[in-house]
This record gives C-alpha cells, structure tokens and sequence, in this order.
C-alpha cells in the first residue's frame, strides 16, 4: 500500500523543471529537519536517562549536551528493573504488556466476530444492532467511570487484570471499524462459500479474516495505544503493586519525588519500547486501512 | 436477502436445518461484544443518570441513598469553580484546535509526495501520538523546568535575554497555554494520519485537468486540495474538540488543575468531586453533563457534513 501512496504525484509538488531533482532533495533535507525537530523531545528522554547524575541531566538540559552524552550507562535501567520493592518497573511493565496483549488479542476476537455478522449475518435485528453500536461510539469513557468503579468494587474486582481489561476490550468504535471494513468486500466471496456449504464461523475465519489484514493492523495498534496508555481508569481502580500498570507507576513516582529526573526517564524509555514495536509491526497498514474508515465515520 | 429466506416456508428440509444453524451461530458470534458492551458501557451509562439524582456516596455509608432529583444539576451549575472548569477546557480548546490541527495539517501536506524513506518519515513525525500522555508529562515537565529549562534557555537565547524566564506551569496566565503545546504535540500524529489519508483520496485526474487548465499550484492547492478535504476537516476538528473537552491527564499529573484554579477541567473536576470529596452522585451529574456536551459536538458534526453534502 505504501508503495500506492509513493506512486501517487503530490499536489503541492514543484513545478516540473529542469531543477527538479535539487530541489526534491533540498525539500527532503528539510522534512527530516523538521521531523528531528518534532522528536527532538523523545531523543532527549534516551539521552538524558543514560546519564547517571541526575542534577547533571538539568544542567545539561539548557545546552547541546541535552543530546549528547559521553559517558552512557545503563545504571538507571539497573536501578529500576526490579519485580519487587520500591522501584519495581520490571513488574509494572510486565503488568501492563499482560494487559495489553490480552486486550488486543480478545479485542480483535470478539470486535471482528460482531462486525462480520452485522456486515454479512441474516440476524433479523441486524440494523437496529448497528444503528445502536454507532450511538453508542458517542458516549465517552469519562462519563461512565464513575458509576463504573463502583459497579467493579461491588463485583469485587478492584485491583486485578480483570478490571483493567473487560471494560476495553468490546468497543463500539472496533465493532464499527471492523463492519465497515467486511462490508465493503465483495459479496460473492460471501456467496460461494455459503454455496459450498460453509458455515457463519467457518466463512469468517477461512475467508474473511485472511482478507482483513489492514483492519486488524489499524485496530491492533488504535487498541493497543489506547490500552497502554491508559491512566485515568487504573488509576481509580488499583491501589496495590499487584496488577498496577507502568503509566500509573511513573506518574506516582513522578509526582512524589520529581528529583528522580533520571528513574523516571528510564521508565518512560521502557515505557516507549513495547508500542513502539507494535507500531513498527503493523505501520505498513495503518495509513491505508484508515483511509476507508476514519472521514465516513 | 437472507432475510427473506428465512420466512419463506417452501425451502427444503436441509436448508432450513441450515438456518437454524447459522442463526445460532451468528448469535454466538455477536453475544460476546453485545455482553461485554452491555455490562461495560449500556449499564454504567444508564446508571450514571440514576446516580446522577440521588445523594450516593462513594463508600456506602448506613443512612439510605436518597433521591433528590435534580438538586445535584442545580449544585453543579451553581457553583462557580464548575464554570471556571467548563470556562478553561473552552479556553484551552480554542487554542489547541489552530496549533494541533495545523501542525497535523501542514506534516500531512509535507508528507504527501514523492519522498525518499517515506514510511521512516511518517513514523517520525507519528512518534509523539504513539508516546504515553505519562511519559509526555515527563519530558515536559523537565522542558517546562522554572527558571533554567531548557524552553526559558532557548526563549533567552533567541530574545537575546530580553524575555525574562517564564514560569511555565506555575503562572496562572501561562499554565493552560504550557497545557496546549504539549498536547498539541503529542497528538497531532493522529489528526496527520487522517489528513494523509484525505490527500490520499483526492483523485488525480482532479489535478490534473487543473493542470492542463494551467492553474498554479496554489490555486490548485485552492480549489482542489481544499474542497476535496471538506470533510476531512470536519472530522478531525469534531474529534480533535470532544479530545479537548476531555482534558484530564497532563493536568492531574502537572498541575492538579493549578495554579489558582487556571487549569482546572471538567474531567478533573468530576474526578475531584467522585473520588476526593466522594461525592458520587455529585460527580455523576457532572458526568452526564460531559456526556451532553459531546454529544452535542457529534450532533453538529453530523449537521455539517450534511451541509457539506457528503
């Protein structure tokens, strides 16, 4: 898909010219000069968490050296990576990628069944199911929180994984996506395999779900940022190191004793790594899928 | 059309066999989502109307939940720091939409072009969306630093000293503008995306009839790229609003909604009154407020695109 886009001329391109390929490269030094700028501040975060002084890392801040260190040492990740105590990092970063892992994963599971049946079910209530799950993309998570944290302390489930997951992982908007997305796919591909005798379960699974590609990727990294990312809900609902993910962790640590520049930098390196592979994984889907999908919604 | 099929009585034995089947198989396919989104989202949401109107505390306390109708609506909307909330995430969205949108905007117009390394590219200027609004806080809160971080560093270097260091995220005057920019960085790779995938669904002939009408590129810019992104825009100033209305991370982190109440925000707000004062019914009515606020941004997106015949 990527390749689609490169072959598709810009149009706010030069003018053609005799200059053509100068300028091209002029304008693409530019772009990169631009984007380091952008990230600027994410480069600064590695450098300075390879710096062992924390009152260093402040002074250095003002000048070049905030991108630039002599002497990298890994004694913060060291002094952070632990499963237990005070600075367990290891653990809360372990929790949150379980969290992760298993809300992607059933996400895609659960979303991608609903929208096949609403793309291609005989369900006799099929429209008014789908008309529902759009009205209901409109409601935001911040206005059920509250009744929500007492429905699950009620439930008993105040600190755990469970609390963190179940809640995130249906959602009205992945349920629309994946619809949108089968619905556009040719209706014969439904028919002949119906004419061969294959089953709902058995056409979803052989047939479409090898097709949809794109969907998954764009639905793996959307759910997959947003579950890692969370802060509000884990913060309500964990008290305890048992099931307390790293967002929260960094936070806290944050907050309480901002002297600990050079901690907390290190676990917001480690906090960058794992999205940072998922997105890298999926990143050749993600522009094109979501041209069908985001405008029309 | 399967629709039909079901209800007609003169299909064969096997084939209706066949039905019963896929009915309860696409039953089985849709109940998982349709649980989990009626437990998860339908029951909370419709609670939080109940709740809204009755006195409930956080913790169960012995005297019986009361209701009291409308009281707590009437409480909210008369308490002032309410409306200094819903007063400071307008503020702040009136800000944030220009510098996000443009920033988002004008990498999506760089971006979409013949360039070497493309996809690298994209995943740079993408890296700030996919960074934890926790870690953002980390990074900015060290930029942000009072006197000697590195933004007074550079805003001294390049006024030549002139402009004496900016409290960033202790001034009241400067503490939600401090909120915008690193929001807006944060989030623009989102709003980029969308815009590239608008550009990309521009036809070409659409340019290059342009072309052989020899228009420049600025009033091809004009009267194709614009109109063509007519609903693009739309979409990513809807989402990129109700976003804004949601405010609550970078400030329950940074600020705590300080200093002097400049960056309190609705959300924080709710979470304040539910979770500090455990006020639950209290903070429901507000919830409910959000929920109304957003709704009625979505309703006017609806009504614009419409408009926009699209």
């Amino acid at each position: 898909m990527s390749d689609l886009v490169l072959s598709q001329p810009a149009p706010l391109a030069i003018p053609r010219g005799n200059s053509k390929t100068g300028l091209r490269i002029v304008q693409t030094v530019c772009i990169f000069m631009i984007a380091l700028v952008m990230i600027s501040p994410l480069f600064m975060l590695l450098i300075a968490s390879l710096k062992d002084d924390r009152f260093r890392i402040l002074a250095d801040m003002g000048s070049f050296r905030a991108f630039w260190v002599s002497d990298p040492t890994l004694s913060n990740y060291r002094e952070i990576a632990n499963f237990s105590g005070e600075l367990a990092y290891g653990r809360y970063l372990f929790n949150s990628l379980v969290i992760l892992v298993v809300t992607v994963v059933s996400g895609l599971i659960i979303n991608s069944m609903a929208g096949f049946v609403l793309a291609w079910g005989s369900l006799r209530g099929k429209a008014i199911l789908l008309a529902l799950v759009v009205a209901l993309y409109v409601i935001p998570q911040e206005s059920i929180i509250m009744p929500l944290v007492v429905m699950m302390s009620r439930a008993g489930l105040t600190d755990t994984f469970a609390v963190q997951i179940l809640p995130w992982v249906a959602s009205p908007l992945y349920v629309f996506l994946f619809y949108q997305f089968f619905a556009q796919l040719p209706k014969e591909l439904y028919e002949a395999a119906e004419m061969d005798g294959a089953s709902a379960f058995r056409i979803y699974r052989s047939i479409f779900i090898p097709l949809s590609l794109p969907a998954l990727a764009t639905v793996s990294i959307l759910m997959g940022i947003e579950s890692w990312n969370q802060y509000l809900w884990p913060t309500l609902v964990t008290q305890t190191d048992y099931a307390r993910p790293i967002a929260v962790a960094i936070a806290t640590f944050f907050g309480q004793d901002s002297i600990y520049w050079d901690r907390a930098m290190a676990a917001s390196v480690l906090m960058m790594i794992p999205v940072l592979i998922l997105y890298l994984a999926f990143q050749r889907w993600f522009v094109s899928s979501f041209v069908g999908s985001a405008v029309k919604g | 059309m399967t629709l039909q099929q079901t209800s007609m009585p003169a299909l064969p034995r096997p084939a209706r066999r066949r039905d019963r089947q896929r009915f309860w198989q696409e039953v089985a396919m849709i109940a998982p989502a349709v649980l989990l989104l009626a437990i998860f989202l339908i029951t909370p949401f419709l609670l939080s109307f109940w709740t809204a109107m009755t006195n409930q505390p956080l913790v169960p306390r012995p005297t019986p939940v009361r209701f009291v109708g409308l009281l707590n609506f009437q409480r909210v909307f008369t308490d002032p720091l309410f409306w200094t909330s819903l007063w400071n995430v307008t503020r702040f969205t009136a800000w944030v939409l220009p510098v996000q949108c443009g920033l988002a905007f004008l990498t999506a117009l760089l971006l979409h072009q013949k360039l070497p390394m493309q996809n690298l590219l994209r995943g740079m200027f993408f890296l700030p969306a996919i960074t934890s609004m926790v870690v953002v806080c980390v990074i900015w809160g060290t930029l942000f630093q009072y006197p000697s971080g590195p933004l007074n560093q550079i805003v001294g270097f390049l006024s030549g000293g002139t402009i004496q260091p900016i409290d960033w995220l202790g001034d009241p005057s400067w503490a939600m503008f401090s909120i915008v920019l690193l929001s807006a960085w944060q989030a623009y790779g989102f709003q980029m995306i969308i815009y590239l995938a608008g550009l990309q669904g521009i036809p070409e002939e659409l340019y290059d009839a342009a072309r052989i009408d020899g228009a420049s590129a600025l009033r091809r810019f004009w009267h194709v790229t614009m109109p063509g992104l007519r609903p693009t825009h739309v979409f990513v100033l809807v989402i990129t609003t109700i976003q804004a209305f949601k405010l609550y991370t970078q400030v329950a982190i940074l600020t705590q909604g300080g200093p002097k109440e400049s960056t309190e925000t609705v959300v924080h707000y709710m979470v304040r009154a539910g979770f500090e004062e455990q006020k639950l019914g209290y903070a429901s009515a507000v919830s409910v407020i959000l929920f109304v606020i957003v709704l009625l941004i979505a309703l006017l997106q609806r009504k614009l695109l419409r408009r926009f015949d699209v």
